[in-house]
């Protein structure tokens, strides 16, 4: 297994800590050990698993392949070797013994000279390609949407092992680069209007006739608006047909249907339902009502809201609620008996009739069922003047550009470009397509697209290649190059390339000067820019990213729509935003007593006082609440579809907060059957009926309780007491001793092994930054870096800082040097 | 529902003509168009379908061998399609197996599924898979038509996180491998889909401009290409494997520019550019159907890979009364009523799979129809989904190309390498292959009883 676990949290140690039998040795120990319960099975001759451990006579040997040894010890500690069938070595033996070749290889880590590390040449991911056109070019036209997903590694995007080229993605990109170039020089082609239909889940309304005078008047927190996240491909103008369902009461006034984008009101249209088509005379009908907006969109991707204005005003007098309708009261349906009634069904009939007649209808149901996208109409034509300017460097007029400019355009795309110094063996044969172009009669901007077209397929644009600089100073591999960091630096925090003065210190020689790197990273963090860590960082190490495709089950969880699950995303995003902006202890992550919500989420948390669509800073006081375990997001997409699965949770904890993923369950162990909960015992009961398997139990005795702590919350992070039928209990005992009560308990806990957590958050940033999976010789820059940060209280803006200064961060291996 | 290709007509009048009828006949007129194209029989096309997470097996198998079988629940909406499906018992992919490198097994069955090969256990540091079946065969057909292959999929979530114990997501978003480092990803958009195939983002341009386009993408890759090799020159061994599968990427980007120029018809889709990701699945997954019907019927291309899901799909169907994920559901343990939710899910897939065939059957080509002149084979890399096996997969091949003579069930000798069946038939289509993957030989019983 080429992924090294880093050294496990201390408190998941299935034992104490004690160091292992100091007395213990090779020969004396280990060896025998070896001898008597391995080397049957694992020998030269019998070689099951592939694996011969006889070939290891001495300690050195067993330092060559730390990878078969790791897998020795896990096998060991889970006690799935020996084989149950074979006589059984005690706790104590295994402990001295793994505890043994664990520390030699501790040991050996310490010995080992510095290494950087090898970071493969990254392909720029999706997210990178669009904000680095949107850079180089001022061009928003996202075409990287279009391309194949990027495949990840490690937990994340950017991994550049695992970033390929394959032939359709080099086929987009040279569709893209077309497509781009012309975008900036002549301006984007318009695109033909089309339609996008959107039809979410709707979340259930139970019809009521009760009227509310405290409730959010925008309608946005209400089930009966819908939410989208639509991606406008160009600034233009758009049509939002908007199709509506449910009723009001007779004689109500026209209903307001409003349009809203990035929560900003645009547009109010009413619609009048009196007299209108209805099924149920008793009732005007929305059904199947349509409305169509107009409005004026910018690029990109917006959240577009419709939603009912003022549900519970504009009633008829008597449902008794606010601001109600003058219209006069209309005329009741007459009494229209079927014809040919029998006279004995008459009277039941005309009785039903006049208790309709005083029937209160549902005040609660209008709502919209659906939105229809159309456009773009009247796109923006012609070249931006932002693009003109970054492409025509000369700053002639449009049109009037001279051709003794094109060394120098080309010269400056490509430096940009490239995100280094060019030479003329980069500009030569753009200039040559240039020169052949205007030889074929093309005009001069043609003959300038053509370039840049070849600018962003060559492998340099595509590719963060680090070749430059072979001189070393004594240090292990090679420093990078100002330009290489300036890239590492903008592509970690920004997802972009570098701006004009990262590049220009880096022209200058001057950005590895501590001052200047210190402040740089200050200024980068501050950015608007520093939005992508959040969102490219924090959505897969946090995994909010999945919510998108989260399904969870409708009869279940009716509640759950659109706007809930942007809610829950926004939460978290404005949460680890505000870790970053206000350099915050990365502590926080787990127990802030604040976070941010809007009605609709505070709704759903069961937390009072939270008014309006806006979302804002909200204290929390009552413990139920706070630090990301407890964010709907994070509750949501460690659950599945229709329940919670302690296991999952426990699981996701391990891995993402602790950085001590369980070791892989024993293959042919059928997975745990959480499945059946309600049936003979609570999923609590069923789950530690699994863990009197000595084998299940190795690992599950850490996972289950971390995520029993979390059943408070359901499959959406609603809070609940129960179960089903079965009272929950929270409470919990990790292997080490310690106890909690509840999930807010464990937070404590996980926060007292501050080490712990700042060692896995720095792991995950750091692989994020370094685009590679972490080694084995990474180890010490991980717990350098945290022990580093803890004297500021493991802010934020050090822990970026360390990463940035650290050895892997700013060299890299020798070409030559071996692997 | 027919692309009509042409070189005659004008493409107005073929618009026109398509706006007053899209009914069959209207193929029959453009048959001089056809007649143009090279190759002179009806050509093979070679089509996979893979569905994730295994089956209930004991609701696939059909009872009986030979041609008098009974298909089963699973495999029942097949039923009038009986007389072209050969389903096949007992093969085994067993590369997907641990082999000692412990779970993982939805990462091993999906990317050992068509090539044989056992993955490296990799979180990314070093993928290495194997080529896939349906790449060697494109490969081969490379230069008789505009696209080599195509890749769909019909799950469109992002993966987030880790993908299966400690296997990189590249396993298992993508059955097919170009070579052993680059995975084909699938295109999961109709609306992409549709473009790529026919170009509808250049429709607007005249035939002048669109070739002068093609020159100019043509001088930008010369340039490319050059660049590519001088730095092959100059980096490390692991740059220089991105760099040399970019150039090769570059080399298949420009033959495939050069064939579209030589082919130089002008495809007309008889469907409708789609806008975006249907709303239902099952609209979704026909619609993905619909377009390899479209590209074989139009010859663009002999090749295609469908995922209907990624191996272990999370994937739940409310709209069948399966609101559970898929991948937990199969890990049922025998429970009655989640077996039951599996096999439901299974025939939704297979319900599905018959519109592909429907269609086929329906669409005329040559001296028969596609489904004459198509194998398609249908399956998943597990079978009992509950118990990771990689043994008597669930497999079922349709059509009647490559000589292959449909109506019956087969039952192979337990563990028969799967790839046994691929080189066989390569065989069949000509192709030299010796072995693929772990295959050992080849298997009878395809064209005859």
């Amino acid at each position: 297994m080429a992924a090294v676990v880093l050294a496990a949290a201390r408190l998941l140690a299935a034992e104490p800590a004690a160091a292992a039998a100091p007395t213990a040795t090779f020969d004396g120990h280990i060896r025998p050990f070896l001898v008597q319960r391995c080397h049957v099975c694992h020998n030269g001759v019998v070689r099951n698993a592939d694996l011969d451990l006889q070939r290891f006579a001495t300690p050195e040997t067993i330092l060559t392949e730390p990878e078969t040894w790791e897998k020795v010890v896990q096998r060991l500690k889970t006690r799935v070797m020996p084989p149950p069938e074979l006589p059984q070595p005690s706790a104590e033996e295994v402990h001295a013994v793994t505890g043994w070749i664990e520390g030699l290889f501790d040991e050996a880590e310490r010995r080992a000279p510095a290494d950087p590390g090898r970071v493969t040449a990254r392909r720029l991911n999706r997210t990178e390609y669009n904000n680095t056109l949107r850079d180089l070019l001022a061009v928003d036209l996202m075409p990287a949407d279009d391309f194949p997903q990027d495949d990840t590694g490690y937990g994340f995007d950017n991994i550049g092992d695992v970033l390929s080229v394959s032939p359709i993605l080099l086929e987009k990109y040279v569709g893209a680069a077309e497509k781009v170039a012309r975008a900036a020089v002549f301006g984007r082609a318009a695109p033909k209007p089309s339609m996008t239909k959107y039809q979410p889940p709707l979340a259930k309304i139970e019809p009521c006739s009760d009227v509310k005078t405290d409730y959010d008047t925008t309608g946005l927190s209400l089930p009966n608006a819908i939410h989208v996240v639509h991606r406008f491909p160009v600034e233009a103008e758009y049509q939002f047909r908007v199709v509506m369902t449910g009723s009001r009461p007779l004689g109500s006034a026209p209903v307001e249907i409003g349009l809203f984008i990035d929560d900003r009101q645009v547009e109010v249209l009413p619609l009048d339902l009196e007299g209108g088509a209805t099924f149920d005379r008793f009732r005007q009908d929305l059904s199947g009502r349509t409305r169509e907006f107009r409005a004026r969109v910018p690029a990109g991707d917006h959240q577009v809201a419709l939603s009912v204005l003022r549900l519970y005003e504009g009633l008829p007098p008597s449902y008794e609620g606010p601001n109600p309708t003058r219209r006069p009261p209309p005329p009741p349906p007459a009494f229209e008996p079927p014809p040919g009634l029998p006279e004995d069904r008459l009277a039941a009939f005309r009785k039903r009739y006049e208790m309709r007649l005083l029937e209160l209808a549902p005040v609660n149901e209008a709502r919209v069922r659906h939105v229809e996208i159309v456009g773009p109409f009247e796109p923006r034509t012609g070249p931006s003047p932002a693009s003109l300017a970054k492409v025509f460097v000369c700053g002639h007029k449009p049109g009037k550009h001279k051709p003794a400019c094109g060394p120098k355009i080309v010269e400056s795309l490509a430096r940009r470009a490239y995100r280094r110094p060019v030479t003329a063996a980069d500009t030569d044969p753009l200039l040559a397509l240039v020169t052949q172009a205007r030889r074929q009669g093309e005009p001069f901007e043609e003959a300038i697209t053509l370039a840049l077209q070849a600018v962003l397929v060559s492998p340099d644009f595509l590719f963060r290649i680090e070749r430059g600089g072979e001189a070393t100073d004594g240090g292990p591999g090679r420093p990078l190059t100002p330009h290489e960091l300036a890239s590492r630096l903008s592509y970690f925090l920004w997802s972009t390339m570098p701006d004009d003065e990262l590049l220009g210190l880096a022209d200058r020689g001057r950005l590895g000067e501590p001052e200047v790197l210190q402040a740089q990273v200050a200024r980068m963090l501050a950015d608007p820019r520093a939005s992508a860590l959040v969102e490219s960082f924090g959505g897969q190490w946090l995994q909010f990213r999945a919510l998108e495709s989260v399904a969870p089950d409708r009869e279940r969880f009716p509640l759950f729509e659109d706007g809930l699950r942007l809610a829950m995303r926004r939460e978290t995003e404005m949460f680890l935003d505000s870790v970053v902006r206000e350099d915050r202890s990365i502590l926080d992550l787990l127990d802030a007593r604040y976070t941010f919500l809007n009605e609709r989420l505070a709704a759903h948390y069961g937390i009072e006082g939270v008014k309006g669509p806006q979302f804002r800073r909200v204290d929390l006081a009552d413990g139920r609440r706070g630090g990301v375990l407890t964010h709907g997001s994070v509750l949501t997409v460690s659950s599945y579809a229709t329940r919670t699965s302690p296991v999952l949770r426990g699981k996701w904890i391990l891995e993402n907060l602790l950085n001590a993923p369980p070791p892989d369950p024993p293959a042919g162990i059928p997975r745990l059957d959480e499945s059946t909960v309600g049936a003979s015992g609570s999923l609590r009961q069923q789950l530690e009926a699994h863990r009197t398997n000595a084998t299940c139990a190795a690992c599950h005795v850490k996972m289950d309780p971390l995520g029993f702590a979390l059943e408070n919350y359901d499959a959406v992070g609603a809070w609940r007491d129960k179960d089903g039928k079965w009272e929950i209990d929270p409470s919990g005992k990790l292997p080490d001793g310690q106890t909690f009560a509840g999930a807010h308990d464990l937070k404590s806990v996980l926060r007292a092994d501050q080490a712990a957590f700042a060692e896995a958050v720095t792991g995950k940033l750091l692989t994020y930054a370094l685009g590679r999976g972490l080694e084995r010789s990474d180890r010490r820059t991980v717990r350098d870096i945290a022990a580093r940060i803890a004297p500021s209280d493991y802010r934020f803006g050090a822990l970026v800082l360390e990463i940035v200064r650290s050895l892997p961060f700013q060299r890299r291996r020798g070409e030559a040097q071996k692997t | 529902m027919n692309p009509i290709t042409r070189k005659h007509l004008s493409r107005r009048a073929v618009l026109r003509g398509l706006s007053a009828s899209i009914a069959l006949p209207a193929l029959d007129a453009m048959r001089p168009a056809f007649a143009s194209t090279p190759a002179p029989a009806s050509p093979t096309r070679l089509a996979f379908a893979y569905v994730p997470n295994g089956v209930t097996l004991a609701d696939w198998t059909p009872k009986g061998t030979g041609t008098g079988f009974q298909l089963g629940r699973i495999l029942k909406p097949l039923e009038p399609f009986r007389d072209d499906l050969l389903v096949l018992s007992g093969l085994a992919q067993k590369n997907g197996n641990a082999l000692g490198d412990g779970p993982g097994d939805h990462a091993r069955a999906g990317a050992a599924y068509l090539t044989g090969v056992h993955p490296r256990k990799t979180a990314g540091a070093d993928i290495h898979n194997g080529i896939s079946v349906d790449q060697i065969v494109a490969r081969h057909f490379a230069d008789e038509t505009r696209f080599e292959s195509i890749e769909l999929g019909c799950e469109e979530s992002r993966t987030v996180g880790n993908c299966d114990s400690g296997y990189s997501c590249a396993y298992t978003n993508s059955i097919s491998w170009r070579t052993a480092t680059t995975p084909m990803p699938p295109e999961m958009n109709p609306r992409m889909a549709f473009e790529r195939l026919f170009g509808a983002d250049d429709l607007n341009l005249t035939p002048e401009e669109r070739a002068r386009r093609a020159r100019r993408r043509r001088s930008v890759l010369d340039v490319v290409a050059v660049r590519a090799k001088e730095l092959t020159g100059s980096v490390g061994p692991e740059d220089r494997r991105k760099v040399d599968e970019y150039l090769t990427a570059i080399r298949d980007v420009e033959r495939q520019i050069q064939r579209a120029e030589k082919d130089g018809r002008e495809v007309v889709p008889n469907i409708e550019k789609p806008s975006g990701v249907p709303a239902t699945f099952a609209e979704y997954v026909k619609l993905m159907y619909e377009l390899q019907v479209v590209a074989f019927q139009a010859d663009l291309t002999r090749v295609s890979t469908m995922m209907v899901g990624r191996e272990g799909s999370l994937q739940a169907y409310p709209e069948i009364g399966v609101p559970d994920s898929h991948h937990p559901l199969t890990h049922h343990r025998a429970q009655p009523e989640l077996v039951e939710k599996v096999t439901l899910i299974n025939t939704f897939h297979v319900e599905l799979f018959a519109h592909l065939l429907e269609r086929l059957k329906a669409t005329p080509d040559g001296d028969g129809t596609l489904l004459d002149h198509t194998v398609v084979l249908y399956g998943s890399g597990l079978s009992d989904g509950d118990r990771h096996t990689h043994e008597d997969l669930p497999l079922l091949l349709a059509g009647r190309g490559a000589g292959i003579r449909p109506g019956r069930h087969v039952v192979y000798p337990a563990e028969t390498p799967m790839t046994n069946l691929f080189v066989t038939l390569l065989d069949r289509m000509g192709i030299p292959a010796e072995t693929i993957g772990d295959s050992t030989g080849r298997i009878g019983q395809l064209t005859e009883a």
